[in-house]
Parts: structure tokens; C-alpha cells; sequence
């Protein structure tokens, strides 16, 4: 696995947890009698700390058991090359193309939930929700470039 | 429909130039052996520029590392 893919494979795995925590708040505060605005904002600024905070843990962890299991392969205390090259370039723009096509047709069905008389609060989970699954499937698509060649 | 496709020798070459392994021809040609594995299954096709250093790490035009093909499909 090379190191582009693995950290894209970590970030992935921190979206998914985080969009399942998102989730799982949301659907207790509409258990809850509703949603509330003040819980909502809470839980968009802890969604955004914390998808920074794990990704950037996640990827420091999995540069560390890299290197630890490249020195355990090859009996060597030498760094792992860390390098991006043109088709780790390439998968990204790719990546981020379905990113920001999810997060456009997310937020545009957002806007339509306003517009069809739904309270703002929904819009905006909404958006949280858009941004996380943009996130998602730019991993995801990444992850099916890289395996099929780019 | 024209099918488009780049072959290549890498395989060939590297078995020529002392066995040559993925990872050194990656390090000679500035990227990941993961490049080297897509552009050696014909699965990616490289940038010109990668396809020179490609071939100088060879030592050869770079005609004898890449063919370009129209097939029918």
C-alpha cells in the first residue's frame, strides 16, 4: 500500500466514525423532541475539531506503525520514502472532483428543504451531513482509482 | 470505438538491466512503486516527462520503452 493510499484509507476511517457519531447526536435530539440550535452548532463545531484532530492523530499514528513495521521487513533503522508523485496528484484532483460535486448536490438539496417550508436547523444539518458524505466519497473514489490504476 | 493504448517494456528492460527491481527503477525514475506496478500493467499511463526518466533510467530512446497502439474495441 503505498503512503498516499494509506493515508487516505485513515481518513476514511476517521469520516466514517465521525459521520457516525453526527448520526447517532442527530437522531437523539430528533428523538428528543426536535432539534435544537444550540445543540446543533455544539455539534458542528466538535464535528469539524474533531475530524481535523483524528485525521491528523490518524495519520501520524499509521506514519509510525509504517515505519516500525518497514524497520521489522527490513532489519534497517532507515526512514520510509514519503513521496507524492504525478498519479498520487492526479487521484486526488480525481478525488476531490466527487468531493465537490457530493458537497454542491448536498447543499443544493439542503436549500431545497429550506425552501420547501423545512426549519433552517434542518438545512444546516443537512450541510454537516453533505460535507461529511463529500468527504466520504472522495476517499472512497479514491481509493477505487488507485486500485484500478488511476 | 478506437481503443487508444500505451504498451510497454518495462518488464523486459528491468529483466535486461541485471533484473532490475520495481523499487530501484521507482527511485531512478522519481516516484512510487505503485506507479511503477500501474504503469508496468498498462493500467496508467505516465506524464511525457515520466516517461523520459523512465527511459533514461534505462539508458534508452524512449520509443523502446513505449509504443503507442489504436486497437479496435
Amino acid at each position: 500500500m503505498s503512503n498516499r493510499k494509506n493515508e487516505v484509507t485513515v481518513t476514511l476511517v476517521c469520516s466514517l466514525f465521525i459521520l457516525a457519531y453526527y448520526l447517532a447526536n442527530i437522531f437523539q435530539m430528533i428523538q428528543g423532541g426536535g432539534l435544537n440550535s444550540a445543540e446543533v452548532f455544539r455539534l458542528w463545531v466538535v464535528v469539524i475539531i474533531a475530524n481535523i484532530v483524528l485525521t491528523i492523530a490518524g495519520i501520524i499514528f499509521s506514519y509510525i506503525v509504517i515505519n516500525i513495521v518497514h524497520a521489522i521487513k527490513t532489519q534497517k533503522e532507515e526512514e520510509v520514502r514519503m513521496l507524492e508523485d504525478e498519479r498520487d496528484k492526479l487521484i486526488g484532483l480525481k478525488g476531490d472532483r466527487v468531493s465537490y460535486i457530493t458537497f454542491s448536490i448536498g447543499v443544493f438539496l439542503s436549500m431545497l428543504t429550506f425552501a420547501l417550508g423545512q426549519p433552517p436547523l434542518v438545512m444546516f444539518s443537512l450541510i454537516v451531513f453533505a460535507s461529511l458524505m463529500a468527504e466520504i466519497l472522495g476517499n472512497i473514489s479514491q481509493l477505487v482509482f488507485y486500485h484500478k490504476g488511476a | 470505438m478506437d481503443k487508444h493504448k500505451i504498451r510497454n517494456n518495462i518488464r523486459k528492460l528491468r529483466f535486461n538491466n541485471g533484473e532490475m527491481t520495481q523499487e530501484q527503477l521507482a527511485e531512478k525514475a522519481g516516484v512510487t512503486r505503485q506507479t511503477i506496478i500501474a504503469i508496468e500493467s498498462s493500467k496508467y499511463s505516465p506524464s511525457l516527462e515520466l516517461a523520459f526518466r523512465i527511459a533514461q533510467a534505462f539508458g534508452v530512446p524512449l520509443g523502446e520503452v513505449f509504443s503507442y497502439e489504436i486497437g479496435e474495441e
